[in-house]
């Protein structure tokens, strides 16, 4: 930082001025709860990777980026932390993390995800705290896995700060509430029948079926699933000829329960992924025409698109 | 940087300082002028007849050299901080600056270097931003292709840098390859060496975009790096530059010094040793060191003793509010202390009065 001569010759009066100055800056801090302090004027170091890229901007968070509208602030900066440069590209890769954030794996996980997906408006870029990435991580990757999923490099904890310029919702002393004791029910089953949150799982899905079922049996420390009828409702990866032979898993799911597959007799609606060679079960629930969530969804997915990548991007 | 439009002219000077370093003319009438390149092209001493033709036919390159000319005189101010010659364009004379660059000295190869680096930067950028019309992104980085961590597809805009260096390489050496004297060979080695710096920062980046962030989808491009990273690099080959004389046939170059080793393309050479930058000299573009600011507990060149030439330093004692103890706030600000901050600030001596000291 550069040093500069101005006080030369008159440091009582300087310091006179600049305590009074001290005490509107005080002022001005404890003024309201929003408040944008610029502690530094250091606009150039938002800009990362395509460093000369469109300067960042102030925005609204949008009503229908679902993962961080209720985060507890109203604007966020784009390009975003993750080098996410339009408001559609921040809505397609925060589509698929609103699964997880409806699992509730961890208190800070929206706090985590949105301090990047749509980071807060200063003057300068704040990274969430590591201790909370690590938390979330910790408490969050072992849901992934039921998933197919792992812990992506974006989300690196080493690469976030350990000081006190950083964001986390609650200082790190606090000890948390530890979990209620018991059998959890297996992710994949652990589902809230609301239309918004079937249609979030839909899109982050790549293939959806309504199925009834033969049979469950273990396999492997999974749960192995034999349909008996099924009819495609989104094929994704799902090849024709494959669809006569499907079977699917719930990953690691051999002795955690799971309650929609205590009455076989039901239609299901069935959600999922493939992983290597093999189907993975990411979200069921009964197909329950009478349930008003339900049918809600069913007349929303009809006319609701889901975000695709590759038109924001190319 | 943001740099208004208008803008371009307050830069221009130095560009065409760094251009010709002949250093009669003044620019202060180039303010007045529209945006007519005519005009523009036309009232610039020192540009010969090619730079002249490609300025009519590329206005909206030269737009984008202008605005570049911030960035790499910055980046050279930030290299030559702690140094004697600075890079200080800021005398109300720019003839000074020009001077430093009459002599082949290794400041002035590394001016040559960073200004062409600069160029292709400034250029590269302009075409990816899409300010360019005679460019665009990198058109060959289409469809599909691999690495070692597997298949990505091309995406977002590569830098089409070799656009920039051969742009970069007509205009700036089109004087250099007018005259076949040492110093212009001087130039166009350094001026090269700088360019390829550039190119040597390109850097694959990605994007991964599957579910949930993962790797399995990835979008890539090609990018320059921060030009921090070209001014690092030239700064270690301007402390390694190598001292060369023109061989007998006038052709190239031979080691001044049989002990040291021959220049590589991506060395910077000169033929003069440097002033020391000690006093005011007009002929050597010296500004002197005397007000300079040095740090009494170094013991590198900007240590007192270096940087005031043993002329001695005054001491200042200066107070300042800054920002101290800062905390980010749920939701959503960061807090600080504003902390009192006493130091001494050094400065070097002016030379003494001249009629009553004894001649060293």
């Amino acid at each position: 930082m550069g040093v500069g001569r101005s006080a030369r010759g008159r440091g009582g009066a300087a310091s006179g001025v600049l305590l009074a100055l001290a005490a509107a800056l005080l002022a001005a801090g404890s003024a309201s709860e929003y408040d944008y302090v610029s502690f530094q004027s250091d606009i150039g170091s938002y800009q990362s990777g395509r460093f000369y890229t469109k300067p960042p901007q102030c925005v609204d968070i949008p009503v229908d980026l679902r993962l961080c509208h209720n985060v507890g602030y109203k604007k966020m900066v784009l390009p975003n932390l993750l080098e996410h440069e339009t408001m559609a590209e921040v809505k397609q890769q925060a589509s698929s993390w609103v699964p997880l954030l409806n699992k509730n794996c961890h208190m800070g996980t929206q706090v985590f995800l949105c301090s990047l997906f749509a980071p807060v408006c200063l003057d300068r870029p704040i990274y969430p705290c590591r201790w909370l990435c690590e938390a979330v991580r910790d408490s969050c990757e072992p849901v992934m896995q039921f998933f197919g999923f792992y812990w992506p490099e974006m989300l690196k904890c080493d690469k976030f700060p350990e000081g006190d310029v950083c964001i986390a919702m609650t200082p790190p002393n606090t000890t948390e509430a530890s979990k209620p004791q018991g059998t959890t029910v297996c992710p994949p089953c652990d589902n809230e029948l609301k239309s918004e949150a079937i249609i979030e799982h839909l899109c982050a899905s790549e293939f959806a079926l309504r199925m009834k079922i033969k049979e469950v049996k273990k396999e492997n420390g999974d749960k192995k699933i034999v349909p008996k009828k099924k009819k495609p409702l989104k094929l994704g990866p799902i090849k024709k000829k494959e669809l006569k032979r499907l079977v699917l898993f719930l990953k690691n799911g051999a002795d955690c329960p799971c309650h929609q597959l205590d009455n076989l007799s039901h239609n299901f609606l069935i959600m999922g992924r493939k992983v290597k060679s093999q189907y993975l079960l990411t979200a069921i629930h009964k197909w329950d025409k009478k349930n008003k969530e339900f049918k809600n969804f069913m007349k929303r997915m009809k006319n609701h698109e889901c975000p695709t990548f590759q038109s924001v991007f190319k | 940087m943001n740099v208004p439009l208008g803008g371009i002219w307050l830069w221009l000077p130095l560009l065409l300082t760094w251009l010709t370093p002949e250093v009669s003319s003044s620019w202060w009438y180039m303010r007045a002028t529209g945006g007519s390149s005519r005009v523009m092209c036309d009232n610039v001493p020192g540009l010969v007849s090619r730079q002249r033709q490609l300025c009519h036919r590329h206005p909206d390159v030269m737009r984008a050299i202008g605005l570049g000319v911030a960035e790499w005189t910055a980046e050279c101010q930030h290299q030559f901080r702690q140094h004697r010659w600075n890079c200080n364009t800021l005398d109300r004379d720019h003839s000074l600056f020009g001077r430093v660059l009459l002599r082949s000295s290794r400041e002035s190869a590394f001016v040559y270097a960073i200004s062409s680096a600069g160029v292709v930067f400034a250029i590269t950028r302009a075409c990816s931003q899409g300010e360019l019309k005679s460019c665009s992104c990198d058109p060959k980085k289409k469809g599909s292709a691999k690495d070692s961590k597997g298949t990505f597809d091309w995406g977002g805009c590569s830098d089409n840098i070799d656009y920039g260096i051969k742009f970069a390489r007509a205009f700036v050496d089109a004087k250099e390859r007018k005259g076949k004297d040492a110093r212009a060979l001087m130039n166009l080695h350094n001026n090269r060496a700088g360019r390829k710096a550039v190119k040597r920062f390109l850097k694959q980046e990605c994007k991964c975009h599957g579910v949930s962030g993962s790797c399995t989808l990835r979008t890539c491009w090609l990018a320059m790096a921060d030009f921090r990273k070209t001014g690092d690099y030239l700064w270690r080959k301007y402390n390694g530059a190598i001292q060369v004389v023109m061989n007998q046939d006038g052709t190239g170059f031979t080691v001044a010094n049989k002990r040291f080793k021959k220049p590589t393309k991506n060395d910077l050479v000169y033929f003069e040793n440097s002033p020391d930058y000690c006093i005011r000299d007009r002929e050597a573009g010296s500004l002197g060191t005397a007000g300079r600011v040095c740090n009494l507990t170094s013991r590198g060149m900007d240590s007192c003793e270096v940087m005031c030439c043993g002329r001695g330093y005054d001491t200042s004692h200066v107070t300042r509010m800054t920002k101290c103890e800062c905390k980010f706030h749920w939701c959503c600000a960061v807090r600080c202390q504003d902390c009192l901050e006493a130091l001494d600030v050094h400065t070097c001596k002016a030379p003494k009065s001249a009629d009553w000291a004894t001649p060293t």
